[in-house]
């Protein structure tokens, strides 16, 4: 893309969030109160986390469906590691094995074996949270939570900035080191591009979709410790809502900015929680709110395909010749 | 043209793009003829055969059958004018019986969703359709288990199935029988044309048009050529190979090399695969092009992804610096210093949506990258060193790949070997779908390699072999024709390579 195309997409982004802002303090002008704005980089600082991950793997042109199951688990591992009276670093630590070991479970079977990803995924997500109901037999866990320290990661601040917003900035930093600036997003692209070029030009492209579905689960648990932090209890299903948000903060980004990019999942992570946020504060019921979400998902899928953005175009010029 | 024509397509032109694929094309079809239609890829004939069968539209011309105008256009309106495919790979259900195929998509006399399916009504049709033909096939056994030489039958029978079938197009249909299996296809041909249906027969093998068909016709760069009785052809009054052909301007090939001392770099000793092709022995050197040219079918494709370790050989050895080597995969070949220019290079060569600087150093990433991270300053330039020396056009090092022409798309693809460094490079058809410009220039960077690399070119283009190679063999049916040669005829080569004869 040239420089003056993303340049108008950066505007146009920046004009749309401001528009996003504006509705809702005109509604509630609590909407931009510090303690407001706070509250919402927390919450996309769970949400950002998980969509990081989930690039990954769309760059690679594959699904993962499984990351809300495995966060479950990773979430009732690292409960239940608190509970038996862990340090949190293991605790966190063992949370985050969990994702990192399913993750690299899903990238063996599709790339190795050529498993479908999303049948899949949907098959190791299941016995995910099922796995996950084993320490309590499905009771949440929360003993120890309040001596172990495991709250401060949301209530602590770092930088000036509340620590959930610096974990997920400093991932992204990391992330977009990664897919950006280090050989291995080269390959990562081009394993995504074409597989076949990618595997003509020495690309370990096995190895690649492997590890983009490593990163997804790490991810993922990674996302689920915040979440347990700012809840203060781990529990069996503490994973499902982050599955719609995360595909949609991905499409989302993809459509505004042109391509799947670690900068383009934040921006999508931000509108997402910006609309979510201000729905909340709005008092629309949440099932109102997940209705808007997909809709907004289906809306960036259509506008990330070049066939549909395309056939709109067509309609609407055609439209214009009839009028 | 002729009159009688039972088919006759007049003035049919089409264009993609850029490309005008068919101009003003005549071509004429009458009842109870087997013609053959002979080109090399691209030369334009598949172009027609989608025309007749309604995937592509034709942008120019008049089609007519049996006096009548129709405008094609849909599969659907293809088969309305009794125009039956059978294409190169039928899609044919495997779990399904013989039957079940033929009748696929009209299982039921009653439309809707629970009509039942008469198994026994479709057995006693199919039966019916086979028993014009003097052939006896299983049709109740899965397609799945049937031979290669059955599953042909029942996919003409599927294209038949049509009571109103009146012309016949079998695209390639003998690329996978054997020459026993062949024979009862012919058969069966003979029959249809007895019944007075009209044959269009693609081919590669030119034995087979003097064994079945009645009359051919030869395309060539979009246009019909040549159209004759194959009996004119018999004896060698007329030469196909040379109407298949362009006479291609001399001054687009470098000059040929005289170095015959070159440090030797790549060699393969008895090299094959099943079925595939088989004692291959060559020996790349530095300082000079080696040849290798080869229909579609010869098993060249085969054998240029065997020396890139894409496929394993399953007899003979691979030599590197005289060293023996095994390649389990390209990485592990372009470790070794082989690089693949591949004769697909939109699947197997470029990444479309990506720009210049990452398809350039995508094959080479070690170097593109210090201490694992890119090495961006560094990357625009030598990208753009390449660009330059591969005279790209335009020069723009961010626009993705899919805005270049064909062209210079194959530039990059040089340029990216040309990052790579290697000791050996193997050009696959490399100027399919290249303007001439592009062709010269690519031609002059494989000489230029070639003074510090070994290069091997293998390619269906017999007249690109012969001129940009110093040495050449021709590769027919998966049988080198002699060892590649320097003194060595243009019509040599030609002849060895389509009709077999090994050279001298």
């Amino acid at each position: 893309m040239t420089r003056s195309a993303l340049l108008v997409r950066i505007l146009a982004f920046v004009g749309v969030v401001c528009v996003i802002a504006l509705l809702f303090w005109s509604q509630n002008p609590a909407f931009l109160s510090t303690g407001n704005i706070r509250a919402l980089l927390r919450h996309m600082s769970v949400n950002g986390l998980a969509a990081l991950g989930l690039t990954f793997v769309i760059v690679v042109r594959h699904y993962d469906l499984s990351f809300p199951g495995v966060a479950s688990f990773g979430a009732m591992t690292m409960g239940w590691l608190i509970a038996v009276g862990q340090p949190l670093a293991v605790a966190i630590g063992g949370g985050l094995f969990v994702g990192l070991l399913f993750g690299l479970a899903n990238g063996a079977m599709v790339a190795r074996f050529k498993l479908p990803d999303i049948v899949t995924t949907i098959a190791t997500g299941g016995l995910a949270i099922g796995f996950s109901y084993f320490y309590s037999n499905g009771t949440s866990i929360s003993k120890n939570f309040f001596m172990s320290g495991l709250l401060d990661i949301n209530d602590g601040r770092f930088l000036g900035m509340d620590r959930p917003f610096a974990i997920l900035l400093g991932a992204a930093l990391l992330g977009g080191l990664i897919l950006h600036g280090s050989r291995f997003g080269r390959a990562f692209y081009a394993t995504g591009e074409n597989p076949v070029s990618a595997y003509y030009s020495g690309v370990p492209v096995r190895a690649m979709i492997a590890a983009a579905f490593a990163i997804c689960g790490l991810c993922a648990c990674l996302s689920i410790v915040l979440l347990v932090a700012s809840s203060g209890a781990a529990n069996v299903s503490a994973g499902t809502q982050l599955l719609m948000p995360a595909f949609a903060a991905v499409y989302l980004g993809s459509a505004l900015f042109g391509r799947t990019s670690i900068p383009a999942t934040l921006a999508g992570t931000m509108m997402m929680s910006l609309m979510l946020n201000g729905f909340t504060l709005l008092a629309i019921p949440y099932f109102y709110s997940d209705a808007i979400v997909s809709t907004v998902l289906i809306l960036a899928i259509a506008g990330f395909d070049p066939r549909v953005s395309g056939a709109i175009r067509a309609a609407l010029s055609r439209k214009e010749t009839l009028a | 043209m002729e009159t009688d024509s039972f088919l006759s397509m007049r003035g049919i032109g089409k264009t993609f793009g850029d490309v005008r694929a068919l101009r003003e094309v005549d071509f004429g079809l009458r009842r109870g003829e087997i013609h053959a239609l002979l080109g090399v890829n691209g030369a334009g004939k598949s172009t027609l055969i989608k025309i007749l069968s309604g995937v592509y539209s034709k942008d120019a011309g008049s089609i007519r059958i049996a006096g009548e105008e129709f405008a094609l256009g849909t599969p659907r309106a293809a088969i309305d004018a009794g125009i039956a495919v059978v294409q190169q790979h039928p899609e044919l259900v495997g779990d399904l019986s013989g039957a079940e195929n033929i009748f696929l998509g009209q299982e039921s006399e009653r439309p809707g969703f629970l009509a039942r399916v008469d198994h026994a009504e479709i057995r006693r049709k199919a039966q019916a359709l086979l028993s014009r033909f003097p052939i006896e096939i299983d049709l109740g056994k899965p397609v799945g288990e049937m031979s290669a030489v059955d599953r042909e039958i029942v996919a003409i029978l599927h294209a038949l199935r049509l009571e109103n079938a009146r012309i016949l197009i079998l695209d390639e249909p003998t690329s996978t029988l054997t020459e026993r299996e062949k024979q009862s296809l012919f058969g069966m041909m003979e029959t249809l044309k007895a019944q007075g249906l009209a044959i269009i027969y693609i081919t590669h093998h030119l034995d087979e048009v003097f064994e079945i068909a009645d009359r051919f016709t030869v395309f060539r760069g979009g246009r019909n050529v040549a159209t004759h009785r194959v009996d004119e052809a018999r004896g060698g009054a007329i030469s196909i190979p040379n109407l298949m052909l362009d006479t291609v301007a001399g001054h687009v090939f470098p000059p040929h090399s005289d170095r015959t001392d070159g440090q030797v770099v790549f060699e393969a000793r008895g090299l094959g695969r099943t079925d595939e092709f088989r004692g291959i022995d060559l020996t790349a050197r530095k300082g000079e092009i080696l040849g290798i040219f080869g229909l579609v079918g010869s098993g060249l494709d085969e054998l240029s992804k065997t020396l890139f370790g894409v496929l394993q050989p399953d007899t003979g050895e691979l030599r590197l610096h005289g060293q023996p080597v095994m390649f389990r995969s390209p990485a592990q070949a372009l470790k070794a210093g082989v690089f693949l220019v591949p004769g697909d290079r939109r699947t197997e060569g470029l990444s479309m949506q990506e720009d210049v600087v990452f398809n350039t150093t995508v094959a080479n990433l070690g170097r593109a990258s210090a201490g694992g991270f890119l090495r961006f300053g560094r990357n625009r330039r030598d990208a753009m060193a390449l660009a330059e020396r591969v005279d790209l056009q335009p020069r723009k090092l961010n626009r993705p790949l899919r805005g270049f022409s064909g062209g210079n798309q194959q530039k990059v693809v040089v340029a990216k070997g040309l990052y790579r460094q290697s000791d050996v490079y193997i050009f696959v058809e490399p100027t399919v779908g290249v303007d001439i410009g592009a062709r010269a220039k690519i031609y002059g960077l494989m000489r230029e390699l070639s003074e510090t690399a070994a290069v091997i070119v293998m390619s269906s283009d017999c007249d690109e072999v012969f001129g940009v190679a110093d040495r050449c063999v021709a590769l027919y049916k998966g049988a080198p024709m002699g060892s590649p040669s320097r003194d060595l005829t243009r019509d040599h080569l030609l002849h060895a390579g389509i009709m077999g004869d090994p050279a001298r």
